[in-house]
């Protein structure tokens, strides 16, 4: 049975590839204003209606940390979704189970992020909820193969 | 459910690895369905019967409860 969803094999070492640069930008940019010069935008002054922040009207604006979440969730993606090496329908299986359970412990994560995280905090939650979910899932289903290897 | 798989292909003289690249799976596939973890989809059960050259009913039976 062939899943035409899933990525060829060789996209899971691109993903890496994108993964662990883009996760350093983000956490410099978030914690330490790192930004890099040559991605500021300053805008022309034309503005449309619409929210005043969507992309058409925003006056300046530097997108070091939105280049990096593109290529970050892209390479995360990668990872998560390419093809196992023998992918047989108990692969499958593995892996849908742990795309069930990552959705569910992140979003046990969620209700208590919106309990107990107020202002910037739960801004901060909020971003990380971006590549949360397929964090988990990756996690957990490289684990899980991990064990299958063994057994 | 349970299988006679272990002892069918102890009689076909076959590991779990080669009986695994015959039905195109891991032999950890092979293994967990040996072990019960797992029920085969019906294709990947007439594949194995087929390796066997028997009854997918012969090797794989309903137990109570199913």
């Amino acid at each position: 049975m062939e899943i035409k969803l899933l990525l060829p094999r060789k996209y899971r070492l691109i993903g890496w590839i994108l993964v662990v640069p883009s996760t350093v930008v983000m956490v410099m940019s978030m914690y330490f204003d790192f930004s890099l010069p040559f991605l500021n935008y300053v805008g022309k002054g034309t503005h449309i209606s619409l929210d005043p922040t969507f992309i058409w009207n925003i006056q300046s604006h530097n997108f070091t940390g939105d280049i990096a979440g593109v290529l970050l969730l892209t390479g995360l993606l990668m990872v998560a979704f390419s093809k196992e090496k023998i992918e047989d329908e108990r692969t499958q299986r593995l892996r849908l189970e742990s795309l069930l359970w990552a959705v569910y412990l992140n979003s046990i994560l969620i209700i208590l992020a919106i309990i107990l995280c107020y202002g910037t905090l739960f801004l901060n939650v909020m971003i990380y909820n971006i590549c949360s979910t397929l964090v988990f899932f990756i996690a957990r289903f490289r684990w899980v193969m991990y064990k299958e290897a063994l057994s | 459910m349970k299988n006679d798989l272990k002892v069918q292909r102890a009689i076909q003289g076959l590991t779990q690895a080669q009986l695994a690249e015959k039905v195109h799976v891991s032999r950890q596939t092979i293994n967990a369905i040996e072990s019960n973890k797992y029920v085969p989809s019906t294709v990947l059960a007439l594949k194995i019967a087929g390796v066997f050259k028997r009854r997918v009913e012969e090797i794989f039976l309903l137990e109570e409860g199913d």
